[in-house]
């Protein structure tokens, strides 16, 4: 039981930084940004690649990599569309998602790379008659420091400031001469970080990498950032947490029906929809302008 | 060189629309100066394009001389031109001491900065007591006011208000009324009050500009205009309730 709880936990903060992470770019450009699974895989690759220079080194480098590759995006195509609309914008991030995919193929080729990251993350701790992973406590551990350092940052810092007055009113902040380049840039970057950080999990439990190995995470995730309440950043973050504890408990509870899993996930999503439509923590401005 | 905020021979058109015709208005620093008009005048128009959220057609905008023409808002914010807003357009989920740090923040002052700007400005509107309140459940009325201190921490050379008055009752216009004197005897920023209580700006303002239809109808000091036949004809008809004891 006391497992089932800390899996539960551990899934739930793992989707609620992937949410987060999406949750800061739609926040700041209304952008649903479907190429932060590549983030997350490119975060897995060069923790792979990199594993032999010792786990300190290669997660600097994997969580450099991806922060850079998040603004090289934002850079290279979406700062180049600020006038245009949400569905160019979500086009355009499909296409940054495929043209990584396909790059990812070409680079280090379709099948999977495996690799060891963090071996000693499978091993369990044994309490009296109970015995649990340490890979859930030490997931548990780090997506509670990565929210509260996240949660420090923006309602703290004055870039945190500038960043929930974009998110709350983007076109009002950028009239009161909040910097909406350096903003967004920003929000880009600590999205990168924190797919890096969903990476470093992921790999640590499958220890391996494909070129598809963000999508299914990024898909529930962005259900996540919609339940939370689409423009909200703690409800992006709650949002992406309910999805990840629903899916462990599911699959917990549903034993050899886990297939379902997936099924009744959507019937409680449709549900919680139904009954508050515009998520657990609506955005008020967000609402007023759609 | 007259320190001074020019709106000179500003013309603008929506379509076949003509909404201002060869209008000039000027604020000099450290002067309150009214624009009236009945609803439709361009006012509003004017507004936006002295600060940068419209393009005229012709006609040149400058402060200090300096044209300002083609800038962005935030640019001239930066240059010391800063705005209200109708509707306050105030961010809900801020704090209202954040809202208005924003407002320093945005033209290039330092955290602690800002937090001092935010407090004087604070105190100096009457605000203290709602200041760790979220903007969201404000009234109306308190709205504008939180928009006037965020302009304000920009530390403005000219200011320029979009009805500060309209949703205030009959305590707060006399406190804005006081709080517009403050800001021109304390910082010397001049102002441009667009405002339909003629009695706020005969009290507040040493000059008016009146607009009618597009029209500059009459420049002048705010008495002479309450006198004069086409501004009475054309606008007072709406404005007289402002005049005695206010229509808000």
């Amino acid at each position: 039981m006391i497992q089932t709880l800390l899996d539960a936990l551990s899934y739930g903060g793992l989707y609620g930084l992937a949410a987060l992470g999406i949750g800061l770019v739609f926040g700041v450009m209304r952008l649903v940004n479907f190429a932060h699974g590549e983030l997350i895989a490119i975060g897995a690759y060069l923790m792979i690649i990199t594993i032999d220079l010792g786990l300190p080194l290669s997660i600097l480098i994997a969580v450099a990599g991806t922060a850079a590759l998040a603004l090289l995006m934002e850079l290279s195509v979406f700062k180049r569309l600020r006038l245009a609309g949400p569905s160019v914008l979500l086009i355009a991030s499909f296409g940054v998602s495929i043209f990584l995919q396909r790059s990812y193929e070409i680079i280090f080729g379709a099948l999977p790379i495996s690799g060891q990251i963090a071996p000693w993350m499978s091993g369990v701790i044994e309490f009296g008659d109970t015995t649990i992973t340490r890979g859930s406590i030490l997931t548990i551990i780090l997506a509670l420091a990565l929210l509260l350092g996240m949660r420090f940052l923006i309602e703290s810092t004055t870039l945190g400031l500038q960043i929930r007055a974009a998110s709350s009113d983007f076109q009002t902040a950028r009239l009161l001469g909040v910097r909406s380049n350096y903003v967004i840039g920003a929000a880009f970057v600590f999205s990168g970080v924190l797919a890096a950080a969903v990476a470093f999990v992921l790999v640590t439990q499958r220890g391996s990498v494909d070129p598809l190995f963000g999508v299914n995470i990024t898909i529930l995730a962005l259900v996540g950032t919609v339940i939370g309440g689409l423009g909200s950043l703690q409800g992006a973050a709650l949002g992406g947490f309910a999805v990840g504890a629903t899916i462990s408990l599911l699959n917990s509870f549903l034993g050899n029906y886990r297939v379902y899993t997936y099924t009744w996930l959507f019937i409680l999503v449709i549900i919680v929809l139904l009954m508050r439509p515009s998520g657990l923590i609506s955005n008020k401005a967000y609402k007023e302008r759609a | 060189m007259t320190q001074m905020l020019e709106a000179v021979s500003i013309v603008k058109s929506f379509g076949a629309i003509r909404v201002l015709e060869d209008v000039t208005v000027t604020v000099r620093k450290g002067e309150i100066v009214g624009l009236l008009g009945p609803n439709g005048a361009g006012k509003t128009t004017l507004l936006n394009i002295m600060a940068g959220y419209e393009t005229q057609n012709s006609g040149t905008v400058s402060i200090d001389g300096r044209c300002i023409d083609g800038l962005p808002p935030e640019t001239r914010t930066k240059a010391g031109l800063a705005r209200t807003f109708q509707s306050g357009r105030l961010f809900p989920e801020l704090s209202v001491t954040e809202n208005v740090v924003l407002g320093a923040i945005g033209a290039g002052a330092s955290i602690k900065v800002a937090n001092r700007r935010a407090l004087d400005a604070l105190e100096m509107l009457g605000l203290t007591a709602v200041m760790t309140q979220p903007a969201t459940g404000l009234s109306h009325g308190l709205s504008r006011l939180v928009g006037l201190a965020r302009a304000l921490t920009a530390n403005p050379d000219y200011l320029i208000m979009d009805e500060p008055a309209a949703g205030l009752n009959n305590h707060e216009t006399p406190a804005l009324l006081a709080a517009l004197e403050s800001i021109q005897r304390e910082s010397g920023c001049g102002m441009l009050l667009i405002e339909h209580n003629v009695g706020l700006v005969a009290d507040a303002c040493s000059r008016v500009f009146v607009l009618a239809s597009g029209e500059l109808l009459f420049e002048g000091p705010p008495e002479d205009a309450l006198a004069d036949e086409g501004v009475l004809s054309a606008y007072l008809g709406d404005a007289t309730m402002g005049l005695h004891g206010g229509r808000e």
